[in-house]
C-alpha cells in the first residue's frame, strides 16, 4: 500500500467543506489578489456592459427620485446614494413591444425590446438581443462572448405564463431570435465555464490543452455522422458546428488568457449557498474576476425571474414576491415590493462598490464598464410595461455624467437607451427595434 | 325563422342569420342530393345543419372554429380527406360531450356516439388509405436526465445531471421535445462532464480536493424518522456518494441555526452519528456552551476523517433518538417545526454535510470496485506490460457498443484509440484509458439520438431500423440507452418479430429501469415537478414544511408505480379504492393509525375521500394558489390532462382576481362569477370553472374542508357535458363514464413522451387505435405501451 500525502492550504479546504460560503468569494482571495495591482485590461476607456434584471416592477413612489439631482434617494435606492455619482436614474421608459402586458414578455423584451410570438410550442421567436449585439462585436477578443447568470436553479415544468413558452420567461439573452440562452445559477458552473477547474495558471493551461483535443475529436465524428442524415438534419449539423467552433474558439482565448492575465490561483466553489443574498454575492463576485481577469465582456443577470415566487426572509419579506406584486393598491403589500426593490438595489450597489475599488490602467473597473439596471415591467398588478424602473450605471471614463435624475416628458422607448448604450460601447447602430433616437444628455459630449 | 339559442345579444337577431339559414338549405339539399354515403355522411351533415351551423358560421365563428369550409368540399369524403384536422375537432368535442354546449339543444347521447363511431371510422379509412406523416428530426440530443441514466447504465455511476447539464426547456409538457439544438455551453459543459466522469469512474484524482456539499431543504422537520435511515434515529438525511479512490475522505457537518445564528433546539445537547453503509463509523457529541450565549462553536468541530473504499455508498447523517418527549409549546401543535416563532424545532437538526477528498490517498493504479470490474469485464485492472493497449482497446470496445447503441466498425475505434495512444505515452495507461473513455462521452454518437435518412428516401416513410428501434424503446421505456440483452434482440434482427418486441417491452416494464415513467413521464405530465417549488403561504397553512412536499410526491409516485408494476388499469388512477400514506400524510390527511415515515399501501373506506389522482395533495396543491385553492387552475389541468380538451391559452392583459375586499363577493366562487361575467373570459371560464368548483372540498393543500372560512363550501360544479357534479366522486364517475377520453389523453400525453414530438390533431386515428386495442385488455397499462409500440407513428419516420 503506497500512501500519497498530499498538502492542502486551509483556504482550500474551508471552500470545500462550503464554510467558505460565509465569505464570498472575493473577500476570500483578496489577500491573494492584494499587491497585484491592476488588470489584464488594455487601454479602452469602456469596453463591458452588464446587464441586471429584477422581475415585477416596482412601486414607483419609493423609487423615483423628486428632482433632477439623487441628492436624497428615495427607499428603494438608498443603497446607492454614496454611488450616486456614478449613477443616472432614467423615469418615463417603456416597452410597447411587450404588450400586451406579461410577465414573459417583461423577461423577453426587456434586451430584445421585441415582440414575442405567441407561443407554447417550439415554434418560438423573439429577436437577438442588445447584450449579444455587443457580444459580437466586443466579446470576440474574450475567451466568453458573453456570461449568462440567474438565480434560479428550478425550472418550472407545465404551463408558463398566458400562453408564452417557457423560454421567454427563462431567458434573458438570445443570440438569434430563435436561440435563447440559458443563464446558469450554479456558482461552480459559472466558476468552471469561466475558470475551468481552478489551480495554479500552468495546471489551468493544461487542463485546457486536454479539452482542445477532445472537442477536436467531436468536430471529426460529427462530420463522419453527416452522411447518414438528410438534409434538414444536416443543416442542423452545421450549426452544431458553429456552436463547436465557438467552443474552440474560447478555448484558445482562454488558453491566451491564462498566460496574459493576472488572476491568482483559483479555488472552486462547490455548492450553491442556502441565503439568497449569499448566493447573489457571489455571483456577482463571479462577474467581478470575469470582468478583471478580461474573460468576458459582457453579462446579463437575472436576479429573479418573473412571477418568482420567492420569499425574501433575511429582509422580513416572508410572503411570496409574486402575490405580494399584485397589491391592489394595498399599501402593506406596496411596501414590501419597495423593501424588496431595496434589497436587490442594494446588492448592485456592493458589486459596483468593488468594482470601482478594483483598480485598471487609468481607472477602476466600474469607469471601464457600463450596466443597465431595471425591470421590464413598471406597475406589477397591471402587468404594465410603461413607466419601467431603470438605472445607469458606471462607465464614467465613457464620460457617464451620473448624479442626475433624467425624466422624460412622454414615454420614451427603452430602446432609444439600449441604442445610446450599444454605441457607446462601440456598435455603430443607427436604429434598434423600435428606437426613436438616442438619449443624448446621458453622455459628456468628448472633448477633443 | 333562425333559432336565437346563442343569447350574447338577447333580442336580437344574429347579423349572420341570412348566412346560416342559406347554409342549412344548402346542406340539406347536398345531403339530399349526395349520391353515394359512405360513411353515413347523412346523419353527420344533419347533425352539423341542425345544431352547429348557427355558431360555427360567420365572420366571427364561435371558438374561432367555421365549418363553412368543410361543408362546401364536394363530397363528405373529399371533405374528410381534406379537411381532417377539423373533423378531428369535431370528434373531440362530440366525444367529451362538449359540443353542443349543455345549454343548447342536443341530440340525444346515443345519436351522437353513433356519429362520433362513424366519423372515426371514415377518418381512419382516410388515414390508411393516405397516412398520416409528420417529419421528425432525426438527430437530438440527450436530455439531462436521459445522460444521468445513460451515465448509470453505462458506468454504474450515480451523478445529478442537474448540476452538470444546462436546463431542458420544457415544450408540449415535456422536456424531450425541445431538443434539437447543441448549444456552445451544453457542447462545454459535456466535455467537462466526460473528463471529470472517466477520472471518477478509474479513481484519478481531480485537481485541487473534489466534493460536495448536500444541504437539507431549511423547510424540512427533522424530529422523527426519516426514511432512508435505521429505526432508532431521528432527522438528517441519508444519500448515495461515489468515493472515486480508497482513502481518508473528510467529512463536516454543520447544524441549523435561526435568523440569530443560535443553533436551533440544542436544549441539553445532542448525538450526531454518521455512517457508510448503515455501518455506524463515527459519533459526536453536540454540547450547549457551558455558560455564554455564544453558540459559534457548538458545530465547529463536527468534521471527521474517515477511511473509505473506493466506491458508491450510502451515506447517512443522522440523530440518534433520545425518546419521544411531548412538545411544550403554548399555541395549537403544528405538524412541523423548524420555524422559531410558530413551530420551533425542539431537537437540533442537520444543516449540510461536505464531503470533500481523497485527502489521503490509499492505493495506486485502478482502484478495484463493482464500477471498475464492470467496465474492465474480465480483464486484468492491471495489464502486464506489453497488454495494455490490448486491454484498453477491449474495455473501449465494450464501452462504445453500449454507449453507440450499436455495433461498432474499426472506424469508430480509431478516434478513442488516438487520444489513448496520446495519453498514455506521458500519463501511463491510467490516463490513456481516461482519455479513451472521456472521448467516448463526448462522441456525437453517445451525446446525439440519431435516426438516420437515407438520401434516396426524401420526402417518404421509412421503417426505423433496429437499432433505431431499440434507442426508442429504451428511451421511452427507460430514459437511457439499451442494455445488452435489447442490442442483441437488434443485433440479430429478431426485434422486428411483433412477438420478440412485446417480449422485450414485458421485460422492460419489469425492469426497475421502467421507474423512469414515474420519476420521468409522470412527473411531467402531473406537474409533479412543480412541488419542488411549492411555497404555500405559511401564515395561512402553518403545517406545511418539506416533508410534506416529499410526502405528496411519494404518494402519487407510489400510486402510478402500482399501475405500472401491477399491470393495473390506467382508469384506476381516476377511481381507486387505495392509496398510499405515511404517518406525516396520514395527520395531513386525517386518517389515523398510520404511524410511521415509510409509505405503505392503504386500503381505505369510502368515508376517507381519498384514493384517485384528484383527491391526491400533489395534484391539488400544485394546481392551487399560494392563498387558496383555484377553481380555474385545476379545471384547467382536467382539462388539459385528463380530458384532452385544453383551453386557449387567455387572452393578454388580463388582470388577476382581486383579493378579498369588503365590498367585492367574498367567495372565489363569487369573484370568479363576477370575471365570467365577461364573455370574453366565459368562453373559456365557461368550461374551467366549473370543473374545478367539484374539487372545491379540498382546500389549497389538499385537505378536506367543509368551509372555506367562515362560509360553507359549495362543491357543485358543472362538467363540460353539462353533468353536475356535487363531489370529487361525481366528477370521477362522468371521467369513468367515457373512459376513452381519459385514456386517449394518456395515450397522447405518452405518445408525446415517446416520439418526442407533439401530437396533432390527423394522428387521431392512430390514438383511437390504441386505445381501442387497450379497451380489449380493460385498458392495462401495459396493454397501452403496447399499442403505442407497435403503432405506425412509433415504428417509421418522416423522412425531411
Amino acid at each position: 500500500m503506497i500512501v500519497t500525502k498530499k498538502a492542502l492550504d486551509r483556504r482550500t479546504l474551508l471552500r470545500g467543506s462550503g464554510v467558505a460560503f460565509s465569505l464570498p468569494l472575493l473577500d476570500a482571495m483578496l489577500p491573494a489578489m492584494a499587491g497585484e495591482a491592476g488588470t489584464a485590461a488594455g487601454a479602452a476607456n469602456l469596453r463591458r456592459i452588464g446587464y441586471v434584471y429584477i422581475p415585477m416592477g416596482y412601486y414607483a413612489p419609493e423609487w423615483t427620485p423628486e428632482g433632477p439631482s439623487l441628492e436624497n434617494l428615495p427607499s428603494s435606492l438608498s443603497p446607492l446614494q454614496e454611488l450616486a455619482n456614478d449613477v443616472t436614474v432614467l423615469t418615463g421608459m417603456d416597452l410597447q413591444n411587450a404588450y400586451p402586458g406579461s410577465h414573459a414578455t417583461s423577461n423577453s423584451a426587456f434586451l430584445s425590446a421585441a415582440r414575442a410570438k405567441l407561443t407554447e410550442s417550439t415554434d418560438y421567436y423573439l429577436g437577438t438581443t442588445v447584450d449579444q449585439i455587443a457580444a459580437k462585436k466586443i466579446g470576440i477578443q474574450t475567451q466568453l462572448p458573453s456570461l449568462e447568470m440567474s438565480m434560479d436553479l428550478l425550472s418550472t415544468v407545465g404551463q408558463c405564463d398566458n400562453g408564452y413558452a417557457c423560454v421567454y420567461q427563462n431567458n434573458l439573452s438570445w443570440s438569434s431570435p430563435t436561440t435563447p440562452l440559458p443563464a446558469e445559477a450554479h456558482p461552480r458552473l459559472v466558476f468552471e465555464t469561466l475558470f475551468g477547474e481552478g489551480g495554479t495558471p500552468s495546471q489551468r493551461r493544461e487542463a485546457l490543452r486536454r479539452k482542445a483535443s477532445l472537442l477536436d475529436s467531436v468536430t471529426q465524428e460529427i462530420n463522419r455522422l453527416k452522411g447518414k442524415l438528410g438534409a434538414t438534419d444536416r443543416e442542423r449539423i452545421d450549426q452544431y458546428m458553429e456552436s463547436i467552433r465557438d467552443v474552440e474558439r474560447r478555448i484558445q482565448q482562454a488558453e491566451a488568457g491564462v498566460r496574459d492575465n493576472l488572476l491568482p490561483d483559483l479555488d472552486r466553489p462547490t455548492g450553491v449557498p442556502a441565503a439568497y443574498a449569499d448566493h447573489a454575492r457571489l455571483m456577482f463576485d463571479l462577474q467581478v474576476l470575469a470582468f478583471q481577469g478580461d474573460i468576458t465582456r459582457v453579462s446579463t443577470f437575472q436576479l429573479a425571474r418573473e412571477a418568482s415566487t420567492r420569499t425574501y426572509p433575511e429582509i422580513g419579506v416572508s410572503d411570496p414576491h409574486h402575490p405580494i406584486t399584485h397589491h391592489g393598491g394595498n399599501i402593506e403589500k406596496l411596501k414590501q415590493v419597495a423593501k424588496i426593490n431595496q434589497f436587490h438595489v442594494s446588492l448592485f450597489a456592493e458589486f459596483l462598490a468593488k468594482l470601482k475599488s478594483t483598480p485598471e490602467a487609468g481607472g477602476n473597473l466600474l469607469d471601464h464598464s457600463i450596466f443597465l439596471y431595471g425591470s421590464g415591467m413598471g406597475d406589477p398588478d397591471a402587468h404594465d410595461h410603461s413607466n419601467l424602473p431603470i438605472i445607469v450605471a458606471g462607465g464614467g471614463a465613457g464620460n457617464h455624467r451620473g448624479g442626475r435624475h433624467i425624466r422624460f416628458d412622454k414615454p420614451t422607448p427603452l430602446s432609444n437607451l439600449h441604442l445610446t448604450l450599444l454605441n457607446k460601447v462601440g456598435i455603430p447602430l443607427e436604429t434598434f427595434a423600435d428606437s426613436t433616437g438616442k438619449i443624448e444628455d446621458l453622455f459628456d459630449p468628448v472633448t477633443l | 325563422m333562425v333559432r336565437n339559442s346563442r343569447s350574447r345579444f338577447p333580442g336580437t337577431v344574429p347579423p349572420n342569420a341570412m348566412i346560416q339559414s342559406l347554409i342549412r338549405s344548402f346542406v340539406l339539399i347536398a345531403v339530399v342530393l349526395a349520391g353515394h354515403l359512405t360513411f353515413g355522411e347523412e346523419k353527420v351533415y344533419r347533425l352539423l345543419a341542425e345544431y352547429c351551423v348557427d355558431c360555427h358560421t360567420g365572420p366571427t365563428p364561435s371558438g374561432q372554429f367555421s365549418i363553412e369550409g368543410l361543408l362546401e368540399l364536394g363530397t363528405a369524403d373529399e371533405s374528410i380527406s381534406r379537411e381532417r384536422a377539423s373533423w378531428e375537432r369535431i370528434i373531440r368535442r362530440l366525444r367529451a360531450g362538449q359540443m353542443p354546449p349543455p345549454q343548447h339543444p342536443r341530440p340525444e347521447e346515443v345519436h351522437i356516439m353513433e356519429i362520433v363511431k362513424d366519423l372515426g371510422r371514415a377518418l381512419e379509412a382516410s388515414d390508411e388509405q393516405r397516412p398520416f406523416y409528420i417529419a421528425t428530426p432525426g438527430i437530438r440530443r440527450l436530455t439531462r436526465m436521459e445522460y444521468q441514466n445513460a451515465i448509470r447504465d453505462l458506468l454504474g455511476l450515480q451523478i445529478d445531471a442537474a448540476t452538470i447539464l444546462p436546463k431542458d426547456e420544457s415544450s408540449h409538457g415535456f422536456d424531450n421535445i425541445t431538443t434539437g439544438e447543441l448549444t456552445p455551453t451544453f457542447i462545454s459543459r459535456a466535455v467537462q462532464a466526460a473528463e471529470s466522469i472517466s477520472r471518477q469512474v478509474l479513481g484519478i484524482e481531480e485537481l485541487g480536493p473534489a466534493g460536495i456539499t448536500i444541504r437539507i431543504p431549511p423547510d424540512r422537520t427533522q424530529e422523527s424518522r426519516i426514511e432512508g435511515l435505521p429505526y432508532g434515529t431521528r432527522g438528517g438525511i441519508a444519500f448515495d456518494y461515489h468515493f472515486p479512490n480508497s482513502g481518508k475522505y473528510e467529512f463536516q457537518m454543520r447544524l441549523t441555526r435561526d435568523r440569530d445564528e443560535k443553533v436551533e433546539g440544542l436544549g441539553e445537547g445532542a448525538e450526531l452519528d454518521v455512517l457508510i453503509d448503515r455501518e455506524p463509523r463515527h459519533r459526536f457529541a453536540i454540547r450547549k456552551p457551558d455558560r455564554s450565549d455564544d453558540h459559534t462553536l457548538v458545530d465547529k468541530n463536527l468534521r471527521v476523517r474517515l477511511d473509505v473504499d473506493a466506491g458508491t455508498h450510502r451515506i447517512g447523517v443522522t440523530f440518534p433518538q433520545q425518546g419521544e418527549s411531548l412538545l411544550e409549546i403554548k399555541r395549537q401543535p403544528f405538524d412541523v417545526s423548524y420555524n422559531r416563532h410558530r413551530h420551533p424545532r425542539s431537537h437540533v437538526a442537520l444543516y449540510e454535510v461536505s464531503i470533500i477528498g481523497p485527502i489521503e490517498i490509499r492505493s495506486e493504479g485502478v482502484p478495484s470496485n463493482p464500477i471498475t470490474r464492470t467496465l474492465f469485464d474480465d480483464l486484468p485492472l492491471e495489464p502486464p506490460v506489453g497488454q495494455e493497449r490490448a486491454v484498453a482497446r477491449q474495455v473501449l470496445l465494450r464501452l462504445a457498443r453500449l454507449a453507440y447503441r450499436r455495433p461498432v466498425i474499426e472506424k469508430d475505434m480509431e478516434i478513442s484509440l488516438s487520444m489513448y495512444d496520446q495519453a498514455s505515452s506521458n500519463g501511463g495507461f491510467l490516463s490513456g484509458l481516461e482519455a479513451g473513455i472521456a472521448s467516448i462521452l463526448v462522441n456525437p454518437n453517445f451525446l446525439l439520438r440519431v435516426e438516420s435518412s437515407p438520401d434516396d428516401s426524401i420526402g417518404q416513410p421509412v421503417s426505423l431500423s433496429p437499432f433505431e428501434l431499440a434507442s426508442r424503446l429504451s428511451f421511452f421505456l427507460w430514459s437511457s440507452i439499451p442494455d445488452d440483452e435489447l442490442l442483441k434482440t437488434a443485433e440479430n434482427g429478431r426485434i422486428n418479430q411483433p412477438e420478440v418486441l412485446a417480449e422485450q417491452v414485458d421485460r422492460m416494464l419489469r425492469d426497475p429501469k421502467s421507474e423512469a415513467l414515474v420519476n420521468n413521464f409522470a412527473s411531467q405530465w402531473l406537474y409533479l415537478r412543480n412541488l419542488s417549488s411549492l411555497a404555500p403561504d405559511l401564515r395561512l397553512y402553518p403545517d406545511f414544511d418539506d416533508n410534506l412536499r416529499h410526502a405528496f410526491r411519494e404518494e402519487t409516485e407510489h400510486f402510478f408505480r402500482e399501475v405500472i408494476r401491477e399491470n393495473h388499469s390506467v382508469l384506476s388512477l381516476i377511481r381507486s379504492n387505495h392509496t398510499y400514506l405515511n404517518e406525516r400524510l396520514a395527520i395531513h390527511y386525517d386518517v389515523p393509525g398510520i404511524l410511521g415515515s415509510e409509505f405503505r399501501r392503504i386500503a381505505l373506506d369510502p368515508a376517507y375521500p381519498r384514493g384517485g389522482l384528484l383527491r391526491q395533495g400533489s395534484v391539488l396543491s400544485v394546481t392551487s394558489y399560494a392563498t387558496r385553492t383555484s377553481p380555474t387552475i385545476r379545471g384547467n389541468w382536467i382539462l388539459e390532462n385528463i380530458i384532452g380538451t385544453p383551453p386557449p391559452p387567455p387572452p393578454p392583459n388580463v388582470p388577476a382576481l382581486q383579493e378579498k375586499k369588503d365590498s367585492s363577493p367574498s367567495t372565489t366562487r363569487e369573484r370568479l362569477a363576477l370575471h365570467r361575467s365577461n364573455p370574453n373570459c366565459a368562453s373559456c371560464h365557461d368550461l374551467m370553472d366549473p370543473i374545478g368548483f367539484a374539487l372545491e372540498n379540498y382546500d389549497a393543500l389538499g385537505r378536506w374542508r367543509n368551509w372555506d372560512n367562515d362560509l360553507a363550501v359549495d362543491p357543485e360544479g358543472v362538467l363540460p357535458d353539462g353533468t353536475i357534479a356535487r363531489s370529487v366522486e361525481d366528477l370521477e364517475v362522468s371521467l369513468l363514464e367515457r373512459p376513452e377520453v381519459f385514456v386517449g389523453t394518456l395515450v397522447e400525453k405518452l405518445m408525446t413522451y415517446g416520439l418526442g414530438r407533439g401530437i396533432e390533431l390527423e394522428d387521431g386515428p392512430q390514438i383511437r387505435k390504441i386505445v381501442q386495442y387497450a379497451s380489449g385488455q380493460q385498458y392495462r397499462f401495459a396493454s397501452i405501451i403496447h399499442g403505442i409500440v407497435k403503432s405506425r407513428p412509433f415504428q417509421t419516420r418522416l423522412v425531411k
